[in-house]
């Protein structure tokens, strides 16, 4: 268990290597260069991953819709690269946090047509009151 | 100016939670690792394209270093692990909120000591909180269910 807990936590670490060296290619790139690089060599390093699990799935049956994902992740990571040298590393990751689990709480209401369960609107409130705080202080 | 750039960074959550949501019904089909491929190869077309018909942007003096460009490396590498990790007892909501745990550690370590050629930033005791509540939220949100 404890395995899989460094796991997780190494993940989320990673994710912050991959961001912050992306933004850095975007101060000497720009932000849509470091997007290119960042998806050009992924693909590469998963085709390599893809090679030795020697997987291929059948994608007859997939419906397009599937993979709009590239195009909100080709933004996702243009915008990012953008705001993590302004922002730095630790706003930054709370703020995309903030945008990520506030959207999907809406999305999950409208594609459920059903409130949230208290415990999410508790955590709703404390992330709009950690949002506001930097505000109350001017 | 740092408002609007704070505005923009939540608008990349939301971009970033369309990816998870289209992405989750390819993987359904095809399984996370080439889910991500397809997507990673989709992106880099798009992004492409979002390059040409946009400004350049001059590139500043000097040498860029070759790790500069390798970002997608680690970012690819998440995919695979995390695979592993919400197929652990962890399940998928435990893997999430340990991700953004680990985010958020990350960060302020990195605006610390000014790692991977960033610039050091004081975190402040707002920032501090502010990080708090937003990350406390975010597990309550993600453990809370649906």
């Amino acid at each position: 268990m404890l395995f899989f807990v460094v796991l997780a936590l190494s993940n989320g670490l990673l994710i912050g290597v991959s961001r912050t060296i992306n933004g850095r290619l975007s101060t000497r790139r720009g932000a849509f260069a470091a997007s290119v690089w960042n998806h050009v060599v992924g693909l590469a390093f998963l085709s390599v991953v893809l090679l030795v699990m020697r997987v291929w799935p059948d994608v007859t049956r997939v419906p397009v819709a599937a993979y709009a994902g590239g195009v909100f992740g080709a933004l996702f990571v243009a915008v990012n690269s953008y705001v993590f040298p302004r922002l730095g590393a630790m706003s930054a990751a709370v703020l995309v946090i903030a945008g990520q689990v506030l959207s999907a709480v809406v999305i999950d209401c409208v594609r459920q047509a059903a409130l949230p369960s208290p415990l999410r609107l508790a955590g709703v409130a404390l992330v709009l009151a950690g949002l506001c705080l930097p505000l109350l202080r001017k | 100016m740092r408002l609007t750039t704070g505005l923009l960074a939540m608008a990349a959550g939301v971009l970033l939670t369309l990816m998870t949501l289209t992405n989750a019904v390819l993987a359904q089909h095809t399984g996370a690792v080439f889910a991500s491929w397809a997507a990673h190869g989709i992106g880099a077309v798009v992004a492409l394209l979002l390059l040409l018909v946009t400004p350049r942007t001059a590139t500043p003096e000097g040498r860029t270093p070759l790790w500069y460009y390798l970002g997608g490396i680690p970012g690819a590498l998440v995919v695979v692990l995390s695979a592993i990790a919400v197929n652990s007892e962890l399940a998928l909501s435990g893997t999430i909120a340990l991700m953004l745990t680990g985010q958020v550690i990350f960060g302020a370590v990195s605006d610390h000591l000014g790692l991977l050629d960033t610039p050091r930033r004081p975190i402040t005791g707002t920032d501090l909180a502010v990080a708090g509540c937003v990350l406390s939220g975010a597990v309550l949100i993600v453990l809370g269910g649906a």
